[in-house]
């Protein structure tokens, strides 16, 4: 062996599976790699995307909670309520944190129309705690339609005034997970990249491109009826749902291959057509949803 | 001992933002006010839209029942346009309704009631800040395992309902007429693959669980009362063929229980932050205005009323009517109807699906009239769920919902009732008031949705919608 050069480590699959291994336990064992916070906030919208987190699946719920991050503050899930879940969200904050934001802020009447507490005897508003806990977030998610531009609760005319999260932290960097509500899969792999790998690529609009850089048109299993120009005419056919209005053609997401629930379906596979709910626009945007007479009918000659 | 005001806000583990106020006096409520903290205006929102599209929009007023909306929108559109759905349409839809009955009971139980009671040593966050923990160790121990794994079984509830509805929550599968989906064998199996495991999980860990919390809280069975007056819209009733599977429309109050008359209902805003010319109405007339700053009012919820009277609606409601529940009106017995409604509902949904015909396509090109009216009523997790529409030009020109947390968080009203969960807080006995754990509890009994409670019509400009293609 003397006349070789030997590379400095082995080089097979095995080797460097197992110094990965090794290297990620060694720097968990060392603190180098920390559990962090999370401060997970609901502002004016439906609690739908917290609701959709638990229906995660590999990772689940149960798993961010024991194994990514240690979750400070959730309206809809935590025990304390009152006064002590506001002494803990005032005690999450002087930690380091990741913040997640759910529901778009309302602006109208100083922020009066969502008020998420009671702190030192006046009404928290969700503006003043945004506002407050996005200063010194060491990273934030913009976590659903509302939070990342309004979404539904800013729909025409906007009784409540809601922005999304970018409009009250301008100099921020957000993520944002689009989508009404965000697939558990959007906001757990967004997570475990920051965890493992600090922030993904985004396109220009701040979507992380490993969910949302596909059109779905362009991956849609019903695509060969498109462009065989065979059309549905109602919800519940199988073909394409392009003339009664389906925004696969616009929308950016991977829905065609992750699909809901456990992949189990997704709209188009509902005989329905696509909403175009992750994007930015949605819901004024997109609709009308549904329109049985986009097209005209051309008979046969 | 002076008067001592408790105010309790955010109140957590219920679905949007809720401040409770509470006067204690010698150690008994003496005074209580409910307050619905947030505010969209959906009904706002909905005038001008397609109508088709109501479906799909009035899902996004809530994450937890968003179901409950498609079914109310649907039937209310089924009712302008004239339709009826076939009855394997129905069957269909009522199944994707059980799922979600079944997601949201369990969520409720689990995540929102059960940390009430039971001390969960495995995260602090889902440990509560009073002691008045009772249950011995080992069953302590137990229950706070099944919170996790009731995870997995809320989770296939959900996927149980995306398999006909696409996804879940915001679902696209119930619609006019119906559904949109069509079965066969492999969906029908798979579905009752999935109701089993949930089945014997409500069944062998959820009932046993709540009589568990129930044993060793017995007071709750005297606490949480009210007026005692109770509504249903109807479940999962009337079908052609099966009859009446749970509950027909039904109301008991002092007089007796009799039949639901929907005339009967009227919504007032006197200490509601809305302004109108009346402050009381029907549900298809007036159209009230936000309006923050009215010095009397104290909530986003407005007050409805049946014959007067502020109802109690909700598992808890369904099972008295139906003659299926007789020990009482309590918090605990909300609670223990939770999940007894639990295990009902799945004999239903196993009973439906026993009834579905593969390949069957309900669905049809609609038109819409330029002209019509229609209401959507239904009863769904919480309660009964009202929506009144009207259509113009082809277009929503009115839409008016009220929501089950509409009556059992209303204020009080003109006539000096207050809401079903005030007058349930009553003279509730509070042992230590910097530690309240009674006025959570009895509130959690209602699972309150404020996501939902919260909205209102106000007369707009028309919304100009942009047409894509």
């Amino acid at each position: 062996m003397s006349g070789y050069i030997l590379p400095p480590e082995p080089m097979t699959n095995e080797a460097v599976a197992e110094r990965l291994t090794n290297a990620a336990v060694s720097r968990i064992q060392n603190g180098l790699i920390k559990k962090q916070n999370l401060i997970y906030l609901e502002l004016n919208g439906c609690s739908g995307n917290i609701i959709s987190l638990l229906n995660g699946q590999n990772p689940d719920f149960e798993y961010m909670v024991n194994s990514m991050v240690n979750l400070r503050y959730s309206n809809s899930l935590m025990a304390s309520e009152g006064e002590q879940a506001m002494e803990k969200l005032l005690a999450a904050s002087q930690d380091e944190y990741i913040l997640a934001v759910e529901g778009a802020v309302a602006l109208r009447d100083n922020g009066l129309y969502n008020v998420i507490g009671t702190l030192n005897g006046k009404p928290l508003t969700g503006l003043e705690a945004v506002t407050m806990l996005g200063q010194k977030a060491s990273r934030i998610l913009a976590v659903g339609a509302c939070a990342t531009h309004g979404g539904v609760s800013a729909a025409k005319p906007n009784p409540s005034e809601s922005v999304g999260l970018q409009r009250v932290l301008p100099e921020k960097e957000i993520i944002k997970l689009p989508g009404c509500p965000v697939n558990p899969d959007w906001f757990l792999g967004t997570l475990a990249h920051l965890l493992l790998y600090g922030v993904p690529e985004t396109d220009n609009l701040g979507r992380p491109l490993m969910f949302y850089s596909t059109l779905i048109h362009d991956r849609c299993p019903r695509r060969p009826f498109f462009d065989k120009g065979i059309f549905a005419e109602k919800l519940g056919d199988k073909t394409c749902l392009f003339k009664l209005g389906c925004r696969g053609p616009v929308t950016r997401i991977d829905c065609p291959t992750r699909q809901w629930n456990g992949h189990v379906n997704w709209p188009i596979g509902a005989n329905t057509p696509c909403i175009g709910c992750t994007q930015f626009g949605f819901p004024d945007a997109m609709a009308p949803f549904i329109t049985y007479d986009t097209t005209r009918v051309v008979k046969d000659e | 001992m002076s008067k001592q005001k408790i105010i309790i806000n955010p109140l957590t583990r219920i679905s949007g933002f809720m401040e409770v106020d509470v006067t204690v006096e010698k150690n008994n409520v003496v005074d209580v006010k409910t307050k619905g903290n947030m505010f969209r205006g959906f009904e706002q929102m909905l005038v001008g839209r397609s109508p088709f599209d109501a479906v799909y929009f009035t899902q996004r007023i809530c994450g937890i029942c968003s179901a409950a909306h498609s079914m109310a929108s649907s039937l209310a559109l089924e009712d302008a346009l004239g339709i009826e759905a076939v009855e394997q349409g129905r069957y269909l839809r009522d199944i994707i309704h059980c799922c979600e009955f079944l997601q949201n009971h369990i969520r409720h139980t689990y995540q929102y009631t059960v940390p009430d009671f039971v001390k969960i040593e495995q995260n602090p966050l889902f440990q509560s800040d009073h002691d008045d923990f009772r249950i011995p160790k080992t069953a302590s121990d137990r229950i706070s395992k099944h919170y996790f794994e009731s995870l997995t079984i809320s989770r296939l509830a959900h996927q149980m309902l995306a398999v006909l509805g696409g996804k879940a929550p915001h679902n696209h599968g119930v619609f006019i007429g119906g559904v949109t989906t069509q079965v066969n064998a492999d969906i029908v199996v798979k579905l009752a693959s999935i109701l089993k495991q949930v089945t014997q999980f409500i069944e062998q860990k959820m009932i046993p669980d709540v009589y568990e919390i129930a044993a060793y809280y017995p007071e709750y069975y005297r606490l949480g009362g009210g007026y005692g007056n109770l509504l249903t819209f109807g479940a999962f009733d009337q079908y052609k063929e099966l009859g009446t599977l749970y509950v027909d429309p039904l109301v008991s109050m002092s007089r007796g229980v009799e039949p639901f008359d929907e005339t009967k209902i009227k919504e007032k805003i006197d200490y509601s932050w809305y302004r109108s010319t009346d402050e009381e109405y029907k549900p298809d007339e007036t159209m009230p205005e936000p309006d923050r700053g009215k010095k009397t009012s104290y909530s986003w919820v407005k007050a409805p009323r049946y014959d007067g009277k502020p109802m109690e609606v909700g598992p808890l409601a369904r099972l008295i009517l139906s003659n299926e529940y007789t020990n009482g009106i309590s918090a605990m017995d909300r609670t223990l109807a939770r999940a007894l409604e639990a295990q009902k509902i799945a004999g239903i949904m196993k009973t439906l699906l026993g009834q579905v015909v593969p390949g069957v396509d309900v669905q049809k090109k609609y038109t819409l009239p330029n002209e019509a009216e229609g209401r959507g009523l239904t009863d769904t997790t919480r309660g009964a769920l009202g929506h009144w529409l009207k259509i113009k030009g082809k277009k929503l020109s009115f839409y008016q919902i009220i929501t089950p947390s509409t009556w059992d968080f209303s204020t009080k009203d003109d006539q000096g009732y207050r809401g079903i969960a005030e007058e349930a807080l009553m003279g509730t006995p509070i042992q230590n008031v910097d530690q309240p754990a009674e006025v959570g509890r009895i509130l959690r009994s209602f699972d309150p949705c404020m996501s939902c409670a919260t909205h209102v019509f106000v007369p707009g400009k028309k919304v100009k919608t942009i047409q894509v293609f």
